[in-house]
């Protein structure tokens, strides 16, 4: 068996592959190594990157917090009081002015993590159950973007033509807007609300998954399997949604996560702007406006906590956006 | 290139045509009735009908919209429900803030070009890990979260501790050739809200830059001018650089959309007057023909700040210009 020297190097450089799996199975003839799956080999070379493993771990840490009430819910938990997230201390919007003398809150202590605000609510609380809300946010909007991107992406690679004219420069227009004034817009008619902005979010941001997932397509649906697909009279659905999209996910993944991040910020953003998420509700923007006067009051730890679980959030997804990427992409092997 | 200049052109007519009858719908056919809104809440039934007709709201809608783009290029885009006042006047008055806010924010974002340069060099070691975790931080800082912290450090824990008042903190200062600062005072207003807007780019950019400047200095045309005896000063600035830069010029270009809206959210947290600060409160009042308007107005900018970049990324690049 040849050794990975230049005779090594230079067929792996010489032949024109096109898929991981393929460049997989050329490196690992070489190298000895019994061939990996795609996912054990994108993991294998995700975990040597540190800023996405912890990336990663805080991702799902978050999700698990914010999702509390869901996975309780789900295995028969369901004990507490609706709204109000198993992990809380205290209630979210339970007002104790006696926690806020001269209406300035009280600085972190033992028994309030975070401190409390203007009116004695408990911050970390607060903070814990926006946890629900960004993530609610990142999951739904996302999820309905990627259901709009993934049917028009692929029936347009696939069919090309003037079907595929029709929705490419649809998606053209769609990415004229600057994203969030194009959000600020719909949130305008749509008015404020929780599902306003799952809608808003989601419909505005399909074209960058639809036009993603059609430049994959056109490469996959050139592939001899489709072919045979063809040729044993599979239906274009059938091609489409079975032997193509699945062959085109990989890109898809890393366009998820820095989505959800993206989603989570704008609806901070909206938020914070006062279009999102309305009250007594906690969402870390809203936290953010409404305790931005308390901190030139010198109440510094209203503020900063929320920003704090806001800007890790956004970190961890990116990071582990960027990491997957990496780790994906076939020109970045060693 | 005159091929690829008329494609591109023929693009940016159908975007426009897509960008403006979005915008009309939004506006004409799904918000309750505009003659109402414009007439005011006690206006009589036969006032609202007269608006009604002077807008052309009883004729269908395609006819709208025909009529709707005839004024968009006489440049009107309607009056103002709460302020009784044209919004292309509004625009007038507060796009020059934006426009020098957004500049001076790009020429802070140029600044990521050199530190990606520098940590791809340098790849792996203490600098390049340092500089790469502190953009993927910084990138993940949501705009108006660093502005708040920027304007209570500097403006107000640094007046404490030196006492010394550097920063005019809300509010935009004089101007002299429609965009320069006049004076101490005005660049003040702009410097903060500037360098908020401009650090996080400067993230992205660094981050972008480094990928793409690794992934040129591990190609064979660079192991060529390596194996020729050339000094790696030559090597990185004479070959290296100007295939680097590309691709983060069109990342550039596509940034300029999330400046716009970032653009929004600082000069909302600076309270400096701009169009961001105009549909900020435009929100607040439901004013629609002026959140509309400013909205139109900045994407019609973008548009065009990207077909720029396009042409000049053409010219640059034959392979882009050449494909199909």
């Amino acid at each position: 068996m040849p050794d990975r020297d230049t005779s090594g190097n230079q067929l792996t450089e010489d032949l024109t592959v096109s898929t991981v799996s393929e460049l997989d199975l050329i490196e690992d003839k070489y190298s000895g190594r019994k061939p990996l799956g795609l996912w054990a080999d994108t993991w294998r070379r995700l975990k040597r990157n540190h800023l996405a493993v912890v990336g990663l771990c805080i991702i799902v840490v978050f999700l698990a917090v914010g999702m509390t009430q869901e996975i309780a819910n789900l295995v028969g938990l369901n004990t507490g009081e609706p709204g109000t997230g198993y992990l809380a201390p205290y209630p979210p919007n339970a007002v104790n002015y006696e926690l806020s003398p001269k209406g300035l809150g009280s600085p972190p202590s033992w028994s309030h993590l975070f401190g409390t605000d203007y009116l004695g609510r408990d911050v970390f609380s607060r903070t814990l159950v926006a946890t629900r809300i960004s993530m609610l946010v990142g999951v739904i909007a996302v999820s309905i973007a990627l259901i709009i991107g993934l049917i028009l992406g692929p029936i347009s690679g696939y069919y090309g033509g003037a079907v595929d004219s029709v929705i490419m420069r649809t998606a053209d227009v769609f990415f004229a807007f600057p994203y969030i004034l194009f959000v600020l817009l719909i949130m305008t008619v749509l008015g404020p609300g929780l599902w306003n902005v799952f809608i808003a979010i989601g419909i505005l941001s399909w074209a960058s998954y639809a036009r993603l997932n059609r430049g994959s397509v056109l490469s996959v649906k050139a592939m001899e399997y489709v072919e045979a697909a063809r040729a044993q009279g599979a239906s274009d659905l059938r091609i489409i949604f079975r032997h193509v999209l699945p062959n085109t996910m990989a890109p898809i993944y890393v366009a998820i996560a820095m989505g959800i991040g993206g989603a989570i910020v704008t609806e901070a953003a909206l938020s914070f702007l006062g279009i999102g998420i309305q009250p007594p509700d906690a969402s870390w923007g809203k936290m953010i406006a409404d305790y931005l006067t308390y901190l030139q009051a010198g109440s510094w730890w209203m503020v900063t906590f929320p920003s704090i679980a806001l800007t890790v959030t956004v970190f961890a997804f990116i990071s582990f956006g960027n990491g997957l990427r990496d780790a994906t992409d076939p020109k970045l092997k060693e | 290139m005159l091929s690829y200049i008329v494609r591109r052109l023929f693009q940016l007519v159908i975007v426009l045509i897509g960008v403006t009858l979005i915008t009309f719908l939004i506006m004409f056919a799904i918000p309750g009735d505009p003659a109402r809104q414009l007439a005011g809440k006690s206006a009589t039934p036969e006032r609202i009908a007269t608006i009604s007709e002077q807008l052309g709201l009883d004729r269908p809608l395609h006819v709208q919209y025909y009529r709707y783009l005839g004024r968009l290029l006489r440049g009107d885009l309607g009056e103002s429900y709460a302020l009784q006042q044209p919004v292309t006047e509004l625009i007038r008055e507060n796009a020059p803030n934006t426009i020098q806010l957004a500049l001076a924010a790009v020429l802070i974002e140029l600044l990521g070009i050199p530190l990606g340069i520098y940590s791809a060099l340098r790849q792996y070691t203490f600098w390049d890990t340092t500089l790469t975790t502190t953009a993927l931080i910084i990138w993940g800082i949501p705009v108006f979260v660093l502005g708040v912290f920027v304007q209570w450090f500097f403006g107000l824990k640094l007046q404490e501790w030196t006492g010394y008042d550097m920063f005019q903190l809300t509010g935009a200062g004089d101007n002299i050739l429609w965009i320069v600062p006049a004076d101490w005072g005005s660049w003040s207003t702009l410097i903060l809200p500037a360098v908020t807007l401009g650090l996080i780019s400067v993230a992205y950019i660094s981050y972008m830059q480094r990928a793409s400047m690794l992934e040129v200095i591990r190609s064979d045309y660079i192991r060529t001018a390596r194996a020729k005896g050339l000094s790696e000063r030559a090597v990185v600035s004479k070959h290296a650089f100007k295939n680097a830069i590309i691709p983060v010029m069109t990342i550039a270009g596509i940034d300029l959309g999330a400046l716009m809206g970032g653009a929004i959210l600082t000069e909302t947290v600076f309270s400096r007057p701009g169009i961001g600060l105009m549909i900020y409160q435009a929100i607040g009042a439901r004013d629609l023909p002026v959140v509309a308007g400013g909205v139109l107005f900045a994407t019609i900018i973008y548009v065009f700040a990207n077909l720029f970049v396009d042409l000049g990324y053409a010219f640059v690049d034959p392979r882009i210009r050449l494909e199909g």
